[in-house]
């Protein structure tokens, strides 16, 4: 037998021993890798290295929405005690863009600002004092210049252009059948406009970058980021040099939520770096809290129209649906975010007819961009409160609604894609609904001074990039001598586990505990470009790269263990880092078998590699499989209103998820949990208000998020799994749909309680006693 | 700007420093104590990352002057175990997959060891209260509330077995 032919048998036998569910570790609910450091507070985050001879960069953010720079003076800057230098457009020696997708957008404005978190200049100085006192000291002097505020005012003929290619920047639609014949055949018709908010993904460690120049002209960039290789290339365009002269380490990261996939981290190392060429020092750029909520990309606002045509008996027949996105004064990656919301628009049903226009709209707001849930929440949010609005009009149940509507096996999407057996949307229904006060009796309202109610919402979210990008990962990995295993990615991890989520699947296959894992940090140097770290795929696509890495070094060990045992390859097992034959007597320690593999020259380093099959999708007819798998959820939300006050609080939250496969249940929990107050932040109180262009409360004591106080007071949780065709054992994306759900659950549980929907998020208390008041005059 | 000699009880050690009027704890811990479990979220006090134990209560220390804390007693998550024994707390912060990206987790746990300082068993309700100074943007707070309760449990088995001793 030939080795290939061995290794394949391997294999199969591998894969037949999955399918049993008969891998060790798989769906075990492990502490993840670097729990214990994180407890003990010894993780170092990129504040936490700096050399003492560092020089601080603080910058000079635009004071207008829309202006002509007439002139920049830095020489009140420059005078200014320990002020090193100042930096400008004048100093960008390569491209002044820092932008990914589309180039509209400097590093360092030199003709024009278009938002108040444009940067204009950036001082360099001896310690942050000084930097902030010399950044104080620019002078900037501007011709205003006509804005637009408002997304569907900057579309109309005339209004203020943002730039000079006009306000649309992307038109996406999905077409299904035809609608005109779709509402002929309706019995009733229903309308709805519903209006999303800015918010801001406050991740909990700010915007951070350190440069560090090597004596030979090269750099190494260090930061709190989530995709090392998109910010090495988008840095070294910057910067003119070869892409392989910048290297870029991820360090530990506080949070991200997408924003640290958009700009920002493209920003703080751009001009780090720049202070550093200057200085010939180490340079940090930091942003504080304030500056983060003027200058990160935050949540999409929305305006979104909904119209569906439904019969009698409770089935929808068409739904023409509009979405209007105000991403600011740039695009970042909101083109790929309008591309996911108009997929996801009509919402999780199998409707026949689909018309959706998604459009991507400039203003001169500050921008927006990638965060966690990607377009879905505000489109799931319209869609589940118009399913509602349609269930009252109709006089029907609005679970009954979507039970006669939803997608199922065998169901096909609004971009005509068919539903199989791995949706498993209608077991998540079913588990929110029995756990729910209804599943269980009779739901009481309540009377007088508080009334209760329940509301549903339901979700499908496609998986990975699909049309979004190049659908790839990489994982490397190689057994130490003794006996170690280390995994390199260029992949990260900035809170969610998902690396230790790579490493479990590793340990499943070859037989080992985790903690004989240790992960390398992400380090364009070191590691192979492999794809954005968005989408919350690493579990998922970087898992399954981490699979057939294992898998070909488990073909290997087998192959040794065989030859030092004395047995027959199908007899082989490792369990728990101990290797054995079945039916012998003899084992083998993990060290022993890693010490005799390198003895006999066996090569015990793989690069594991995975690219998503290609998607097919088609921006002409709106028809295709934009994503090969989806993740389905369904929620429910019981409230309790106090109608003196409009107040009102979330006593149980029921969630239920459909991950595939829970590679680590604790960390799909903690994924369930952590989505579900940040979507409840985004349901009941977060609005970063801005007012002709400026934002009114960039600062955490006027922008609330939730507490330990606001959260509901039970949780109730249900994993569902039904394999997907892409994740290591049928593993699907969980990090972001959880963020999705409240909002409208939370929404449709007020109109439940007091008949009263809120149509414009958040939903505050004194919108609820506005709508009460109105309602009882 | 005139300058203090001030003499700091950090983590039970001694420390004598020259500090200028206006510089922060937080500077102090992290940058002249290498104390870096102190992190800094906001510097306006509304966050609560930077939280640390001043004589055995939770302060924000980016709200707090060195000058302020002279002669009291500080303590940072580096001072919680005892050499290679972990905390209860953070046992339980591992056991219950309390810790996500890890910024707020230092204060989260001094916060929490405050609370169980003063009030052994805690309510939830009073650990949520005593918590909700703590902002955390990943977990959504149930995790690291079981986490609290866990070490309740862990701290009162101990508690008994010494009595019955």
């Amino acid at each position: 037998m030939s080795d290939e032919v061995v290794v394949a048998k391997l294999l199969r036998e591998l894969e037949r021993k999955a399918e049993r569910g008969e891998l060790l570790y798989i769906g075990e609910s492990l502490a993840r890798l670097d729990s214990l450091e994180k407890v003990l507070g010894r993780p170092v985050y990129t504040g936490d290295m700096l050399p003492d001879e560092t020089v601080y960069v603080k910058v000079v953010h635009s004071r207008l929405p829309h202006a002509r720079i007439r002139s920049i003076d830095v020489s009140g800057a420059m005078e200014y005690p320990n002020v090193l230098a100042v930096l400008t457009h004048a100093d960008v020696p390569g491209e002044n863009i820092s932008s990914a997708l589309i180039p509209d957008r400097q590093l360092l404005a030199y003709d024009e600002v278009r938002s108040v978190g444009d940067i204009v200049a950036a001082v360099v100085a001896e310690d942050v004092r000084h930097a902030e006192d010399g950044a104080e000291r620019v002078g900037v002097e501007y011709d205003p210049l006509p804005a637009v505020f408002d997304p569907l005012e900057a579309l109309k003929p005339g209004a203020p252009r943002v730039h000079e290619h006009g306000n649309l920047v992307k038109h996406m639609k999905v077409r299904k059948g035809d609608v005109v014949r779709g509402f002929e055949e309706a019995d009733v018709v229903v309308e709805g406009t519903y209006r999303t908010q800015f918010q801001d993904p406050v991740p909990p460690e700010p915007m951070i970058g350190l440069a560090m120049p090597g004596g030979d002209g090269s750099l190494t960039l260090i930061g709190s980021l989530q995709s090392p290789h998109v910010v090495r290339d988008c840095v070294a365009r910057i910067l003119g040099f070869h892409r392989d002269d910048v290297r870029v380490v991820q360090a530990v990261t506080g949070g991200a939520f997408g924003t640290k996939s958009d700009e920002m981290p493209v920003d703080v190392l751009s001009l780090a770096a720049l202070a550093s060429i200057k200085t010939g020092r180490p340079a940090v750029c930091s942003w504080d809290r304030r500056e983060m909520m003027i200058m990160e990309t935050k949540r999409h606002p929305s305006v979104i129209y909904h119209k569906t045509g439904i019969k009698r008996d409770g089935h929808l027949t068409a739904a023409e649906t509009r979405v209007y996105m105000d991403t600011g004064a740039y695009a970042s990656l909101g083109v790929l975010v309008i591309m996911r919301a108009t997929f996801h628009a009509t919402g999780a049903y199998d409707i026949p007819n689909v018309k959706t226009d998604g459009y991507l709209i400039y203003t001169n707001n500050t921008p927006a961009g990638s965060q966690r849930g990607f377009g879905a929440p505000q489109v799931i949010f319209a869609a589940e409160a118009h399913i509602d609005d349609i269930a009252r009009r109709m006089g029907m149940d609005p679970i009954e609604l979507r039970l006669k509507n939803m997608l199922r096996p065998g169901g096909m999407t609004s971009t005509g894609q068919l539903m199989d057996e791995s949706c498993g949307l209608p077991d998540c229904v079913d588990a929110v609904v029995k756990a729910s006060r209804r599943g269980r009796g009779r739901f009481d309202h309540g009377s007088g001074r508080y009334r209760r109610g329940m509301g549903m919402a339901i979700l499908y979210h496609g998986n990975s990039l699909g049309p979004e990008g190049s659908d790839y990962a990489v994982v490397d990995m190689r057994i130490n001598r003794d006996g170690r295993i280390v995994l390199g990615t260029g992949l990260t991890e900035f809170g969610t586990g998902s690396l230790t989520g790579v490493a479990q699947v590793a340990a499943s296959v070859l037989g080992v505990p985790l903690n004989y894992f240790s992960i390398e940090r992400p380090d364009t140097g070191k590691h192979k470009p492999t794809g954005p770290t968005v989408a919350s795929r690493v579990v998922t696509i970087g898992g399954r790269a981490a699979y057939e890495a294992a898998k070909r070094l488990r073909a290997r060990l087998d192959l040794v263990v065989a030859d030092v045992l004395g047995c027959k390859l199908e007899d082989v097992a490792i369990v728990d880092g101990m290797a054995f034959c079945k039916g012998g007597e003899r084992t083998m320690e993990w060290a022993d078998l890693v010490e005799a593999a390198y003895e006999r020259g066996v090569k015990m380093d793989e690069e594991g590699r995975y690219v998503v099959p290609e998607c097919k999708w088609d921006d002409e007819t709106g028809q295709g499989m934009p994503y090969r798998q989806y993740t389905f959820g369904a929620a429910i939300a019981e409230v309790e209103v106090d109608v003196e006050t409009g107040r009102y609080r979330v006593t149980d939250f029921y969630a239920a998820y459909d991950v595939g496969k829970a590679i680590n249940p604790a960390g799909v929990m903690g994924q369930i949990e952590g989505g579900t107050v940040q979507g409840l932040g985004y349901a009941m109180m977060e609005e970063l208000v801005h007012v002709n262009g400026r934002v009114m409360n960039p600062s955490l004591a006027d922008y609330y998020i939730p507490t330990a106080m606001d959260i509901p007071e039970r949780m109730h949780m249900f994993i569902v799994e039904k394999p997907g065709v892409l994740g290591p054992f049928g593993a699907k994306i969980i990090a972001e749909p959880p963020a999705v759900l409240p909002a409208p659950a939370i929404r449709n549980a007020i109109l439940d309680a007091l008949g009263i929907g809120v149509n414009d998020l958040p939903i505050t208390p004194e919108k609820v006693l506005m709508k009460l008041l109105k309602k009882s005059s | 700007m005139s300058k203090h000699l001030v003499t700091l009880n950090v983590n039970g050690e001694d420390h004598v420093l020259y500090v200028d009027s206006n510089e922060r704890l937080i500077d102090t811990l992290r940058h002249r104590i290498g104390l870096r479990s102190v992190k800094e979220g906001c510097g306006t006090g509304d966050c609560g990352s930077c939280t640390v134990l001043l004589d055995g209560r939770p302060v924000l220390s980016c709200l707090i002057l060195t000058v302020q804390a002279r002669d009291r007693r500080i303590t940072t998550l580096e001072g919680l175990g005892k050499g290679d024994e972990l905390h209860p707390l953070q046992e339980a912060f591992i056991e219950d997959h309390a810790v996500q990206c890890g910024y707020c987790t230092p204060a989260m746990i001094l916060t929490a060891k405050a609370l169980l300082d003063r009030n052994p068993e805690p309510s939830e309700e009073e650990i949520k209260e005593a918590l909700g100074g703590v902002l955390c943007r990943c977990t959504g707070y149930y995790s690291i509330i079981r986490a609290v309760r866990s070490a309740v449990k862990k701290m009162h088995g101990v508690r008994r077995m010494e009595n019955e001793r």
